[in-house]
């Protein structure tokens, strides 16, 4: 079964479309990492599939229902992001049992071995909390909530490495105990990669690449080395990215489409072939097209 | 075993390679129950379906069987199977980096063959002490 189903999705914010035609599905059961720029669409598309926003066009379902509006949708899914309204009055063990109220597979015993281990202490009010602390309560609330669709946008917010380290095993584990679909959105692709079973790359509100991540680490391919040589070896290919190392040596990234043949022929024509993260790929499909970074300096010399 | 996230090799291939490391070391024998996708999951913190992939690899190339319900097991050939994958394909290719910079640095043959020996010898030494 899917768990969740867009198909020429759209959500506009008066003319500014945040998801623009957005069509993918979403099998059951599976750990999909949702990745993009700043500004690519990923909260606002969380929040629709969460049945926080009303979408715009399209159609999307969440258990082969549209969410927006919808107890059962609302009943198993879970949203974690770093702005979560809860009650100022109520103290984080007043929060939890609220919690267990409303979601049917609540795990008590595992929201408070999290707070046991993070030092949180259950009678301390959540707006106190300082940032870092504020995340790790709300990534226990959103495990122990044990929905089947359970979503975290950019969850580890102010955490330090320690505890996303932490947060990334604890959602494995529980995940390889109580199979559900969960959507983790991140900036820090490199940290969550190897717990993902598939990534949806989105940039400007569109689908830019939904594949296993195996698939985004096997896409590309780096080549570096005098420029002359590397132009031959693109030709007739798709260039990804390209980075001037020097006058006459380069940085080239190519999909990864060489038989074993061309890349024993490169390599001992001189050529270094590297692999391309999937977070490095990530970047370069996203890029915009003003050029780089480097354009923003006036081209100078570094003596 | 550390899985290394900057190599070309993707990370079901290493998990392939580290079972094939533990039944060439003889920790698993033949017809022994290999580990389960969600044991390796938890062991490497992977996600499931990556070892998965690893497990199936192994399948594919006759090193595994599976037993239904039962889960994977160790074929009784997988060692010499193993052996000799990584003879025609590890080895050679480790050779080819080998002669590769060795050319590059302008190292005779009969000098590069001198190398090996010696590291071999100082091998055999650390492992007697």
């Amino acid at each position: 079964m899917n768990a969740v189903e867009c198909r020429d999705l759209t959500k506009a914010y008066g003319s500014l479309k945040a998801v623009s035609g957005l069509s993918f599905i979403i099998e059951e059961n599976k750990i999909t990492g949702l990745i993009g720029r700043n500004g690519a669409g990923k909260s606002t598309l969380l929040k629709v599939i969460a049945g926080f926003l009303q979408k715009t066009a399209g159609e999307v379902k969440v258990f082969a229902e549209n969410p927006f509006n919808n107890l059962t949708a609302s009943a198993n899914t879970v949203f974690i992001d770093d702005d979560m309204p809860f009650p100022q009055s109520l103290c984080l063990d007043d929060l939890l049992h609220t919690a267990a109220g409303f979601y049917g597979n609540w795990d008590m015993g595992l929201a408070k071995g999290m707070l046991d281990y993070f030092s949180l202490d259950s009678k301390q009010y959540y707006h106190r909390l300082s940032k870092g602390m504020k995340s790790i309560f709300n990534v226990a609330l959103g495990l122990s909530a044990r929905c089947p669709l359970t979503i975290f946008d950019e969850p580890t917010a102010g955490m330090d490495a320690g505890a996303r380290k932490d947060f990334y095993r604890a959602l494995l584990k529980d995940y390889l105990q109580h199979p559900r679909t969960v959507l983790l959105s991140s900036h820090l692709l490199n940290e969550i990669e190897d717990i993902l079973e598939d990534i949806l790359l989105m940039g400007e509100g569109q689908k830019m690449l939904h594949a296993p991540v195996s698939h985004f680490r096997e896409y590309a391919l780096g080549l570096g080395g005098k420029s002359r040589l590397l132009e031959d070896l693109a030709q007739n290919r798709e260039v990804i990215h390209k980075y001037h190392v020097t006058e006459d040596h380069a940085y080239l990234v190519i999909k990864n489409d060489l038989t074993e043949q061309e890349r024993h022929q490169a390599r001992l024509a001189g050529v270094d072939l590297a692999a391309v993260t999937a977070a490095d790929l990530c970047v370069y499909l996203t890029a915009g097209k003003k050029g780089g970074i480097d354009d923003v300096f006036s081209k100078s010399t570094l003596v | 075993m550390k899985l290394d996230a900057d190599t070309m090799k993707p990370i079901y291939v290493q998990i392939a390679e580290w079972l094939e490391t533990e039944i060439l070391a003889g920790s698993i024998g033949g017809d022994e129950k290999i580990y389960s996708q969600y044991q390796l999951a938890e062991m490497f913190n992977i996600n499931p379906a990556t070892a998965a992939k690893g497990l199936s690899i192994l399948a594919e190339e006759g090193i595994l069987y599976k037993k239904r319900g039962l889960g994977m097991f160790v074929s009784p050939g997988a060692r010499e199977g193993i052996q000799r994958k990584r003879r025609d394909n590890t080895l050679k290719q480790l050779i080819f980096e080998l002669v590769l910079e060795a050319q590059r640095l302008s190292i005779p043959e009969n000098e590069l063959t001198e190398m090996i020996r010696q590291v071999k010898n100082g091998l055999k030494g650390e492992m007697k002490s």
